[in-house]
């Protein structure tokens, strides 16, 4: 009888010995996996209730900072001075949501080191300084606060970046949430509501959303006639009311439904100004798909952003897709069908063109500076791509300034500073049109003299409804951001 | 001697437990209060019983036994107090009465052994029967079953008295009292079921050979469709198959059983959804984190959170573990006594399957052996099946952690487990 009990009491054995290799797995080889999944709600926890590191504007606006609680002086509560205004790009600390934007992606930084844990205790022996460090954004308060006013009641974003190095200036999203409220152990009901609101005020529309980008696109367009050539700024076109689309009995119209200008010929520069369809569809066709998806992929299409806050990628379909669907590639051209883009990334186009052709990487966080104000880190602008040539962005530049001079896009115009400007009107089926605007300014900066490029895209006609234009709609806040940038009323 | 060392780990165990409750105490600010005390005097009370009743009834039993299951309740203790003090104040009352069952099983067995368990051992059956039967009344009873988390293995009686409701597993019964039938059954049986007939050389079991393991299989499928109790079901069929080869030394039983868990267990698959959730769970627990794969992800993390020297008692999150304090113990206590603490549990189940088999080994008759085999496989194989499931080296079954999770019927099977155990080992080889 002892034989099988032995086989038995075997058996068991090994059972145990799996359960020692499977622990060992588990806490010992894989523990710091699990330990800081972000789904592993002791992440948050750990930290909640710690002080963590001031965050301000470019110009010293306090946007989040912790203060003591008066019971407990080791205890923290998270406070956004500025509510909803940089809910988007700050994102929030809580202890019921976790963190999101800044406050996930630079936690390690902004929290303090003050724990309990070895380490912790260990550098607090050895005095070293637990305090938590601060953030200073690329964003400037003035000019955030113009967009937002700006774009006040209407749902949309605005992205501002500077060409030169990619910081970016401003970024509104509305509608957005306070997120003082969702910073409480009570903030369950608060937070569930935003989560259902039909709004999406939880969604960074600068960034997560992505839209098709309409008549801006023509920029991307205009710069791959010009790069390969088949264009140029003076080249004539047939102003025809309607292009038919091969191999579809689609066609693409103007805006107007009628030509473009008087119905004879038309320079690119022109049709660019009034925003031809017609034409703009026909070049289209003659560049073929390859080398319009690798110019906009040149300017960050279809690259996933690598940003600190949370940021979609803007997608256009690969040039072998378009290979038997013509039509496809007119529409494309004007910014509709399967191309779709975040405001984020048509601020960097129009950055781009403002830069000489060149990219630079957007970034928010401009410093990181330790609790005595000395600062640990700073930002290096970097180089993405050269998306077209300096002669091709200086084409382009002058086709932009003539939107704005004489143009759809007149609405933005600056007294007394040059502006280039794109408009964009992106049907919505069964809806009224997103208005985009993007452009920058100055056109000829003086030796030292900083630009701004900008973004606008306003949702469903916003405050026009279904006769909304880019230029109607969007331009304007363009203009608002414009004219505080160069310290003009308007 | 070896009663006074008995003494003396069973003394270390209630400090441990009223260590374990102060340090909760102190991560919670509470700092020393009557809990620890309360805590201390319940171990010394409970098992100080049991250690009595043994040097009353059973002098030579083995002394490591009840310490090992003393330690296992005062971790398991501590992490019930750290999770919820109210379940800890009636888990107390638990040790209390499960001590003093196993006390009185003692004194009922202190002339003839367990010898005396044989002549009953249909009522044994019929009991265990009607115990599994028991969680199917309906629930406008006066005793009824009761459903909790899916599984209706629960029994509960509303007392006269206040609004209290008693609720008990009677399945955690029913085992004890399975594994007393089938020792005794088998010890009269054995010779006969293990010449199988042979054709040509391949070796063919009788048909009544195979009638315990259809009976097997029926009981533990009953269990599994009726109460949806993965876990029961699966010790079931391993305490069955396991004794039945002990018994008869026949690798048939073992093949025929591993093929009806396969066959068994894909059917079951196919047919069940609970089934099918713990296998998805089981093999991707982030797919679906949010709902079937929640439980096991947060085993996971608390797990992983606690790594080798874990958060602290009291320190960490194990309240985000669904069932923290009954099935998924042991991932409470790994992630605040981390691995250190995960592995000084298994280790501790190892000693108490080292000494079960080694009084199964040492027993002077069969039906003893048979005894203390099946009472070790089912304690074993049920610590190993749970920590297993949470540990994601199986799918999850569902079924409490001897000695440490929450939980009175359990408390009370194991502790009378365990008093039968020591009983055998009275009088080793004499």
């Amino acid at each position: 009888m002892n034989g099988p009990i032995r086989h038995v009491a075997a058996a068991l054995f090994i059972g145990m010995a799996a359960l020692v290799v499977g622990v060992s797995w588990l806490q010992v080889i894989q523990a710091p996996e699990y330990r800081d999944d972000p789904r592993n709600a002791r992440v948050v926890t750990a930290q909640a209730g710690r002080e963590r590191g001031t965050i301000i504007t470019s110009d010293g606006v306090v946007v989040a900072t912790s203060e003591a609680d008066p019971g407990d002086p080791q205890v923290f509560r998270r406070l956004y001075p500025e509510g909803g205004e940089y809910a988007h790009v700050v994102g929030y600390s809580t202890a019921l949501f976790g963190n999101t934007g800044l406050e996930a992606s630079r936690s390690s930084v902004l929290v303090s080191d003050r724990d309990s844990t070895i380490s912790g205790v260990l550098n607090a022996v050895l005095g070293g300084d637990l305090r938590p460090r601060g953030l200073r954004l690329t964003l400037n308060h003035e000019l955030q606060t113009a967009a937002r006013d700006a774009l006040a009641g209407q749902k949309g974003a605005v992205v501002a970046l500077d060409p030169a190095t990619g910081a970016v200036l401003v970024m509104v999203s509305n509608p957005t949430f306070d997120p003082n409220t969702l910073v409480g152990i009570d903030a369950a009901p608060v937070g569930d509501a935003l989560v259902d609101d039909p709004d999406e005020p939880l969604l960074n529309r600068a960034a997560q959303a992505t839209y098709n980008p309409g008549s801006t696109f023509k920029v991307i367009t205009a710069g791959a006639a010009l790069e390969t050539g088949i264009a140029g700024p003076g080249t004539q076109f047939d102003d025809v009311v309607e292009l038919e689309l091969p191999g579809s009995t689609a066609t693409i119209r103007n805006f107007s439904r009628g030509p473009c200008t008087d119905g004879g010929q038309v320079s690119l520069t022109t049709a660019f100004a009034r925003s031809c369809n017609t034409i703009f569809g026909a070049l289209g066709l003659e560049l073929g798909a390859p080398p319009l998806v690798a110019r906009a992929e040149a300017f960050g299409f279809n690259t996933e952003p690598a940003t600190d806050f949370p940021a979609a990628e803007s997608v256009i379909p690969d040039a072998d897709t378009f290979e038997n669907a013509l039509a496809a590639v007119a529409q494309t051209a004007i910014g509709e069908r399967d191309v779709r883009a975040t405001p984020l990334q048509m601020a960097t186009v129009a950055a781009a063109v403002a830069n000489n052709g060149e990219v630079m990487e957007p970034y928010v966080v401009a410093e990181v500076f330790t609790a005595d104000a000395a600062i640990e880190s700073r930002a290096e602008p970097t180089l993405l791509a050269r998306a077209i040539s300096p002669a091709t962005a200086e084409a382009i530049a002058e086709m932009m300034e003539r939107v704005v001079t004489s143009g759809t896009g007149s609405r933005a115009a600056v007294s007394g500073v040059r502006i280039a400007g794109k408009t964009g009107t992106a049907q919505v089926p069964g809806g009224a049109p997103h208005s985009w605007f993007i452009g920058y300014g100055p056109v000829d900066p003086e030796p030292g003299q900083s630009q701004i490029a900008i973004a606008v895209v306003v949702e469903s006609g916003g405050s026009v409804g279904e006769d909304a234009t880019g230029g109607a709609v969007a331009a304007p806040i363009a203009q608002a951001v414009f004219a505080r940038f160069f310290g003009r009323t308007g | 001697m070896t009663r006074n060392a008995e003494a003396s780990l069973l003394a270390s165990a209630a400090v441990l437990a009223a260590l374990g409750v102060a340090l909760v105490n102190f991560a919670g600010g509470v700092g020393f209060d009557a809990q620890v005390a309360v805590t201390f005097m319940v171990f010394i009370f409970s098992f100080g019983g049991v250690h009595l009743a043994l040097r009353a009834w059973a002098p030579t039993a083995n002394p490591y036994l009840f310490p090992i299951a003393a330690f296992l309740a005062a971790i398991g203790f501590t992490e019930v107090y750290r999770l919820d003090r109210d379940l800890a104040a009636l888990q107390r009352w638990s040790l209390v009465i499960a001590a003093a069952f196993a006390s009185f099983v003692l004194f009922l067995l202190r002339d003839e052994g367990v010898a005396a368990l044989r002549r009953y051992r249909y009522i044994f059956l019929a009991t265990a029967f009607i115990l599994l039967l028991l969680p199917l009344l309906p629930t406008t009873w006066p005793i009824y079953g009761a459903e909790v988390f899916g599984s209706r293995l629960w029994v509960r009686i509303d007392l006269p008295v206040g609004a209290r409701t008693l609720s008990f597993q009677p399945g955690e019964i029913a085992k004890v009292l399975l594994t007393v039938f089938l020792a005794s059954y088998l010890a009269d049986r054995h010779l006969a079921m293990s010449t199988p007939r042979r054709i040509g050389p391949i070796a063919v079991p009788e048909p009544r050979q195979l009638f315990p393991i259809v009976i097997a299989a029926a009981v533990s499928f009953m269990v599994l469709i009726y109460q949806r109790d993965l876990g029961a079901s699966l010790l079931l069929f391993a305490l069955f198959i396991g004794m039945m080869y002990i018994a008869t030394a026949g690798v048939t039983y073992l093949v025929t059983g591993g093929i009806v868990v396969v066959v068994g267990g894909y059917v079951a698959y196919q047919l069940f959804d609970h089934v099918q959730r713990r296998v998805e769970a089981w093999l991707h627990p982030f797919d679906d984190f949010a709902d079937t794969g929640y439980q096991i992800a947060q085993s996971l993390f608390a797990l992983g959170s606690g790594s080798l020297t874990g958060s602290g008692l009291g320190l960490g999150r194990p309240d985000l573990i669904p069932a923290a304090a009954t099935d998924f113990v042991f991932a409470a206590v790994g992630e605040e006594m981390g691995f250190a603490g995960s592995i000084a549990v298994i280790t501790g189940y190892a000693l108490l399957i080292a000494a079960g088999f080694g009084i199964a080994l040492r027993a002077r008759d069969i039906f003893r052996k048979f005894l203390a085999a099946g009472l070790t496989l089912v304690i074993g194989f049920q610590a190993f099946l749970i920590v297993a499931g949470v540990t994601r080296l199986l799918p999850v079954t569902g079924i409490t952690l001897p000695f440490m999770s929450y939980g009175g019927s359990s408390l009370l099977a194991n502790m009378v487990l365990v008093a039968l155990l020591a009983r055998i080992s009275h009088g080793e080889g004499t």
